[in-house]
């Protein structure tokens, strides 16, 4: 009876813990983050694995939300408000959404804040906040394949197929949440790319939004017409926390 | 609605007309044990209870406790939380002021201040007994707005297997079976149901003035309950039970919401003469919520509630005078949730009681109790009188009188929670909350004159010290967060009144009518701010009917035919303008009236086969937006069912 006062059929449950096994060609980031992106360099990876993981594989950038009110935030803010959420500068654009009602697709622009654009390392390949993706000038292409292994020897199976650059965007990058209950957010405005990002998809309704994963291997090609392979295997923390990536990787491909 | 309500007048009066046969169906002879703990005919029950019987439940073909009480009883609402988790509204009481019991044992579990309804499954209920008011002098804690006790079957036949089944819309099907042996000393029942839903999409009209659903949440239950009865000698009963139950809900296809509840208990009654009996039990609960992460095939839990309660009764008969009722109980409450400040918790609670139901004169009978509750976690304690008065004027009229004290003490949660609700602000508790505490007067009238049975009642709730979320605010130091405590709010009355009308007549025909009225005046908080209130209120009017036609064909082929509908009335919900900055005020939000009737016919073929076709929501009812009270409806929904008795199969 006494084991009973705190319940019984513990077994039943699994108990998660902080730590994550990462395999060779992996990659774990806690992309949760509403506020910052996740830089993620495929050469220092690689290193970090031959030197057994010593040292982070990505660089953390705060997205910036504070308001320019120099000259040049003023500028933007009269461009912006003329142009009518067109003119892809950078900040914070305000939407309100459905997300009690029809969802994500019925928005209305409500609102621009001027920042400083985006800061970003010297060198990364791709970079991860929550469900976005972007790439460093580069262009992705989503195969039907479900494993890295399975994959041809070589990127040259894809020479010919379509890929798909990054995107401006200023509906998806989700960052200011003050508002979240009268179904306003705050954009960070960015180029993004459709293709990779599709690899978590977020849909609301319904109320709290769903997570998709698609499974598939991507292919992203960049300027200096290397390519790397990624998959997304997992978007949950040990603890159930989401966007945080378990991505499968290699590069070279 | 005005037409409808005359027309349901008009047929139930002119089948009053029609009326000839005398009344014996009306249940009175049927003993109940709610209102006062120990067994009394419903007619001779000083405490007015609403009996369900095992009849009604079949003619309902209700799956669970919250698909029975809307279609039978009015003041009943069943919606929506803002996570869109079930919240009951009984006549302005919410789910933390009305006790559920199997059996007489509480449940242990709780969301968004309501028990998981879905655990009481309808399968192998015997009858329902439904109190309403103050029950704290008896039942302690939760019991301020009354009780709602399921009472199982027991196994009356040698043996007996029913096998049932069910499909309707949204791949909605339902199974179940239940098996019963009775012996010369043993006694079991054996019942399994399965159920599974899809989710499904509902739509709604552009602009509306409060939140609306776009997503009706299926799922999937198992509930597995057994019942051992050992009989060693007359007079001395032994039950042990166990039951387990599942469900999962999908919001999230990566990460299903589940809930398990594990259920036993025993318990020994012994009637040592004619006039003292004893009862003392043991009872196990523990209702846990996990998370299924798919991908890593994880299932984490992340709250789990356990009680464990033991239980003593004891009543003596002073032959024709009266019955002494003495009781004690004591529960260790445990709960764990990743949300507390703490993650565990737990408090050992204990009480005594007294109840004394005199028989004053064959006209008279007087109930009085007082209970004593001592809650270890904060040392807080109460005392809890009950005074109920029965007078029977003429044979098959009761008039009922009674006052009762009715209290909450503040729940683990309440008092430890800290929860980041998705950005929007930080649900805290507060470990300073004291006892809600409510003063519940009511008077009640029953009479019965040949197959027609009415029952008018009113009642009146003085609230004092609310417990709920109270004002939004930001900290002095902290203009980004806001922050929504648990506190005490301002006194507050809840009052209204039941009209209930029952008949029989030749030919078959039987019907109900029931109408209520509500009127809870919702509080603000000790400083006079309206608050956010954390669920809509009570609607003031409601209505439900049930009318069914019962006809026997031949030896093997019978048909009942049934009617069914309720009626709720529009609601005005004080809201905020703008959660974020509420010096914009307040502003009234109407959500609109409705009304849903439900057809249904079941043929029996032999003794033991019934196939049962109902047609759900025959006027076809799409409410233009989907508000966290509308009815969970998209539509017309056709149900076919299947039951067969195989004991019966000769």
């Amino acid at each position: 009876m006494l084991s009973s006062c705190h319940g019984m059929f513990d077994d039943l449950y699994d108990t998660p813990t902080e730590s994550i096994d990462i395999r060779e060609g992996q990659l774990y980031v806690d992309a949760s983050s509403w506020l910052d992106w996740y830089y993620i360099d495929f050469h220092a990876a690689n290193h970090n694995a031959a030197e057994g993981g010593t040292f982070s594989s990505f660089v953390k950038e705060a997205i910036p939300i504070e308001e320019l009110t120099n000259q040049e935030g003023i500028e933007r803010l009269d461009n912006i408000e003329g142009l009518e959420n067109t003119g892809n500068a950078p900040g914070i654009y305000t939407y309100w959404y459905d997300v009690f009602g029809v969802g994500l697709s019925n928005h209305d622009f409500r609102g621009f804040t001027p920042t400083a654009p985006q800061p970003e390392p010297e060198a990364w390949h791709i970079a991860v906040h929550r469900n976005n993706v972007r790439t460093n000038h580069g262009a992705a292409y989503e195969t039907t394949y479900t494993s890295i292994n399975d994959l041809p020897k070589n990127s040259e199976t894809f020479r010919d197929s379509t890929f798909t650059p990054d995107e401006w965007n200023e509906l998806d990058v989700w960052t200011v949440q003050d508002q979240m209950l009268q179904g306003l957010i705050g954009n960070q405005g960015i180029e993004v790319n459709p293709v990779l990002s599709s690899w978590l998809k977020m849909d609301i309704p319904p109320m709290p939004p769903t997570y998709t994963l698609n499974n598939h291997v991507f292919i992203v090609r960049f300027p200096d017409d290397t390519c790397a392979a990624l998959q997304l295997e997992n978007y949950q923390s040990p603890t159930g926390t989401k966007c945080c990536l378990t991505i499968n990787y290699k590069y070279p491909y | 609605m005005r037409h409808l309500i005359i027309s349901i007048l008009f047929v139930c009066g002119a089948a009053f007309s029609a009326a000839q046969q005398p009344d014996s169906i009306h249940h009175l002879n049927d003993v109940v044990v709610t209102g006062t703990r120990t067994p009394k005919l419903l007619k001779d029950t000083p405490i007015q209870t609403r009996l369900i019987t095992a009849a009604d439940i079949a003619k309902a073909d209700a799956t669970n406790v919250e698909d029975l009480l809307q279609q039978e009883m009015p003041g009943v609402e069943f919606s929506y939380a803002m996570n869109q988790q079930t919240h009951m509204n009984f006549c302005g009481f919410g789910g933390q002021s009305i006790l559920f019991l199997v059996d007489g044992e509480r449940l242990a579990g709780e969301t968004m201040d309501d028990i998981d309804f879905t655990r009481l499954n309808m399968a192998n209920v015997e009858r329902i007994e439904i109190v309403k008011g103050a029950a704290s002098a008896l039942y302690g804690s939760n019991a301020g707005g009354g009780v709602i006790n399921l009472i199982t079957k027991e196994a009356t036949e040698p043996w007996t297997l029913n096998l049932n089944g069910r499909i309707a819309r949204h791949n909605e099907q339902r199974y179940g079976g239940t098996f019963g042996t009775k012996g010369k000393w043993l006694r079991n029942n054996l019942s399994i149901q399965h159920t599974t839903m899809d989710n499904y999409g509902v739509s709604n009209a552009s602009d509306p003035t409060a939140r609306v659903i776009s997503t009706i949440y299926g799922g999937k239950t198992w509930n597995v309950k057994d019942q051992l009865t050992y009989i060693p000698f007359e007079g001395f009963k032994l039950t042990g039970r166990a039951g387990y139950f599942f469900r999962q809900l999908t919001r999230t296809p990566d990460t299903p919401e589940r809930y398990r509840d594990f259920s036993a208990g025993l318990r020994a009654a012994w009637k040592m003469s004619e006039q003292d009996n004893i009862d003392v039990s043991y009872s196990f609960d523990q209702y846990d919520k996990s998370d299924f992460y798919r991908i890593r095939h994880w299932d984490v839990r992340d709250y789990s509630n356990v009680q464990n309660i033991v239980r003593g009764l004891y009543n003596h008969s002073f032959n024709d005078t009266g019955i002494l009722t003495l009781g004690t109980d004591f529960m260790r409450d445990y709960l764990m949730n990743k949300n507390l400040d703490v993650k565990e918790k737990h408090q050992n609670t204990f009480d005594v009681f007294t109840q004394f139901d005199w028989t004053v004169s064959p006209h008279w009978e007087m109930v009085s109790a007082v209970r004593y509750d001592y809650f270890s976690d904060g040392k807080d304690s109460h005392f809890t009188p009950k005074l109920t008065v029965r007078y029977q004027p003429i044979n098959n009229m009761n008039i009922r009188f009674g006052y009762g004290m009715g209290f909450r003490a503040p729940t683990l949660k309440e008092k430890y929670y800290n929860f980041d609700m998705a950005g929007i602000w930080i649900v805290q508790g507060n470990a300073n909350l004291k006892s809600e505490q409510s003063h519940n007067f009511n008077l009640s009238a029953d009479y019965t004159k040949e197959q027609y049975n009415l029952t008018i009642a009113a009642y009146y709730n003085d609230v004092h010290n609310k417990l709920a979320t109270g004002v939004p605010f930001y900290k002095p130091n902290d203009t980004k967060q806001l922050y929504l405590n648990y506190l005490n709010l301002n006194n507050y009355s809840v009052y209204g009144g039941e009209v209930t009308l029952q008949a029989r007549w030749d030919g078959g025909w039987s019907g109900r009518l029931s109408y209520a009225y509500t009127n809870e005046q919702l509080p603000d908080d000790k400083d006079g701010n309206t608050v956010n209130n954390q669920y809509l209120p009570a609607r003031k009017h409601a209505l439900t009917a049930r009318f069914d036609w019962e006809h026997k064909f031949s030896k093997d082929y019978g048909l009942r035919a049934s009617l069914s509908g309720r009626y709720l009335s529009r609601v005005k919900s004080v809201e905020y303008v703008d959660y974020y900055d509420i010096a914009q005020g307040t502003s009234t939000i109407k959500y609109p009236a409705y009304t849903l009737w439900k057809l249904s016919v079941v043929q029996r073929f032999g003794k033991a086969v019934k196939v049962t076709t109902a047609l759900d929501n025959i006027l076809n009812y799409k409410p233009q937006y989907h508000y966290l009270n509308s009815p969970l409806t998209d539509g017309i929904n056709l149900m076919v069912g299947l039951s067969i008795d195989l004991e019966k199969l000769k």
